[in-house]
């Protein structure tokens, strides 16, 4: 609970933080919701021209987008730091967080937001809106499987970023990590066979950023929900343990830093 | 022009020295090619057919090939233009007894030319993999003269969007929003081919079209005409779009203040 209130208080204060620049915030914001919009319409045009592949069809990529947007909106404001992670465990700066009394992982990842990331939220809900399968239940479940797609999504982003502590630099490494997250899960799942979705569940879980929720967000299913649980809780856990080994071996830098 | 010529080769060397910083590009276009070849495999099985819109599956693998090489090697020109407009170091620069935008374009040339190399050999490979030998080697001039001019359209758009943090705060949105028009109206996704007639009809006239599709459309398919077709495209953007630039530039400076300390 206490870390609850902690975790809001550094919410509040990022936000407080992007809107002294108001106008860069909404630039940056909108932008993304139009980026997002623009990039949707290759879908669009593709199922005009060939209906569906598989099964798929346009109304199931609107909630593929509207899942998986809204979930690395999400990971995207309140844990913005998880995309350079890997920047600040080499140059450094992790001697500000292991000096104060709250818990080194959680602090870190949640001490930087990004503006555009409500840009990715807000379009992924519109997203979700417009495929019609907003109701009630429709949308207790596409809240339940946007979270626990983001717990994926941060777990997966702080693995592979506290590889620097091994490494001393994976800065490219995460970058490749978002661009196969991302491309993964907003392509239907239908099209991999059965060891590329293998990959998809474990060494890149794009399956359980986009496609396992966004079924789940479509209709009940205890099989996607057992997935969603295990995978979020599995992979929060594997996060934990390696940025926490990765962490024994950290060595403070001698550089001031200061952070506002 | 030996001194463009002698930055070229400094950021060439640059980058040439730490070649393992061109493997994140390289493992992401294997991937997209991988990603892309699932996609079109299922959708030419499930309509039933071995051409579709004048392509093959094997012709639409090459052209995304060439589309993604291209796309995935343009130099972060934006970002270097609006983060020196916005921090003042572009005063740095501006002192230098050279043409700030040509300086730039020699340096991004210097960066774009090996991670093209680099993309093209490993999308190839791949794509080589897994649908068999790539289209006549006869048409590769034709794509490489095309590319040079979409390289030159790319650098023009990319650089007023950079020049466009002389004026406003933020410049990300209007490049994401450039990149994702590009990949619709510039077929880096799905070519043109494919597109409903009048939406052909409106991509062809845009500039986006020859920044991508036109250079990945003759590499599959060498036309004479088609040839001149894109070049004529190219060169009529490459005036507007030059020139603006130019103009962009010019105002800039004069708007440009900047603060010691």
């Amino acid at each position: 609970m206490r870390e609850l209130r902690f975790l809001v208080h550094l919410w509040r204060t990022n936000l407080a933080a992007a809107m002294e620049y108001r106008a860069a915030f909404l630039t940056q914001a909108v932008g993304m919701m139009l980026n997002n919009a623009v990039y949707f319409l290759i879908w669009v045009i593709f199922f005009d021209r060939f209906e569906e592949v598989r099964g798929w069809s346009l109304d199931d990529m609107l909630v593929l987008f509207g899942v998986t947007a809204t979930a690395f909106g999400l990971v995207s404001m309140l844990f913005g730091n998880a995309f350079g992670l890997s920047d600040v465990i080499a140059r450094g700066r992790l001697d500000y967080y292991l000096s104060l009394p709250r818990p080194v992982l959680l602090h870190v990842l949640a001490s930087r937001g990004n503006a555009a990331g409500f840009g990715d939220f807000t379009y992924g809900i519109l997203s979700f809106a417009a495929s019609g399968h907003v109701s009630a239940d429709g949308l207790a479940r596409f809240g339940l499987a946007v979270i626990l797609a983001a717990a994926v999504f941060v777990a997966f982003l702080v693995i592979v970023n506290s590889l620097a502590f091994w490494m001393g630099s994976a800065g490219f490494l995460g970058t490749a990590a978002v661009n196969a997250m991302v491309t993964f899960a907003l392509y239907p799942i239908a099209l991999f066979d059965s060891g590329a979705r293998l990959l998809l569940f474990t060494v890149v879980p794009a399956a359980l950023m986009g496609a396992v929720p966004a079924g789940f967000a479509r209709e009940f299913s205890w099989p996607a929900l057992g997935q969603l649980l295990v995978g979020a809780v599995a992979f929060v856990a594997l996060a934990r343990f390696v940025f926490e080994r990765g962490l024994r071996r950290y060595e403070s830098g001698s550089a001031i830093q200061v952070e506002v | 022009m030996r001194k463009y010529r002698a930055i070229f080769r400094i950021t060439l060397s640059n980058v040439l020295a730490y070649p393992a910083e061109l493997l994140p590009r390289g493992l992401m276009i294997v991937m997209f090619m991988w990603v892309f070849h699932q996609l079109w495999r299922a959708t030419y099985v499930s309509s039933g057919k071995v051409v579709m819109n004048g392509l093959t599956l094997s012709d639409t693998m090459w052209y995304l090939m060439m589309a993604e090489t291209i796309e995935l090697a343009r130099p972060r020109l934006t970002a270097a233009i609006a983060e020196q407009v916005k921090d003042g170091s572009i005063a740095y620069v501006l002192n230098k007894p050279y043409n700030y935008l040509l300086y730039h374009l020699s340096h991004a040339l210097g960066e774009s030319v090996p991670a093209m190399a680099a993309n093209a050999l490993l999308a190839g490979a791949t794509v080589w993999l897994l649908v068999g030998p790539p289209p006549p080697a006869s048409g590769w001039g034709f794509a490489l003269t095309a590319v040079t001019g979409a390289w030159l359209l790319n650098f023009c758009i990319t650089a007023l969007i950079g020049l466009a943090a002389f004026v406003t705060e933020e410049v990300s949105p209007f490049l994401w929003l450039y990149q994702k028009l590009g990949f619709v109206l510039g077929g880096v996704l799905i070519p043109l081919d494919f597109y409903p007639a009048w939406l052909q009809s409106i991509a062809r006239v845009l500039p986006f079209a020859y920044t991508t599709y036109g250079p990945a459309r003759l590499f599959v398919a060498p036309e004479a005409a088609l040839l001149a077709a894109v070049l004529a495209g190219q060169a009529v953007w490459l005036l507007v779009l030059g020139g603006a630039l130019s103009l962009a530039y010019a105002r800039g400076i004069r708007r440009l203040a900047i603060n010691g300390g």
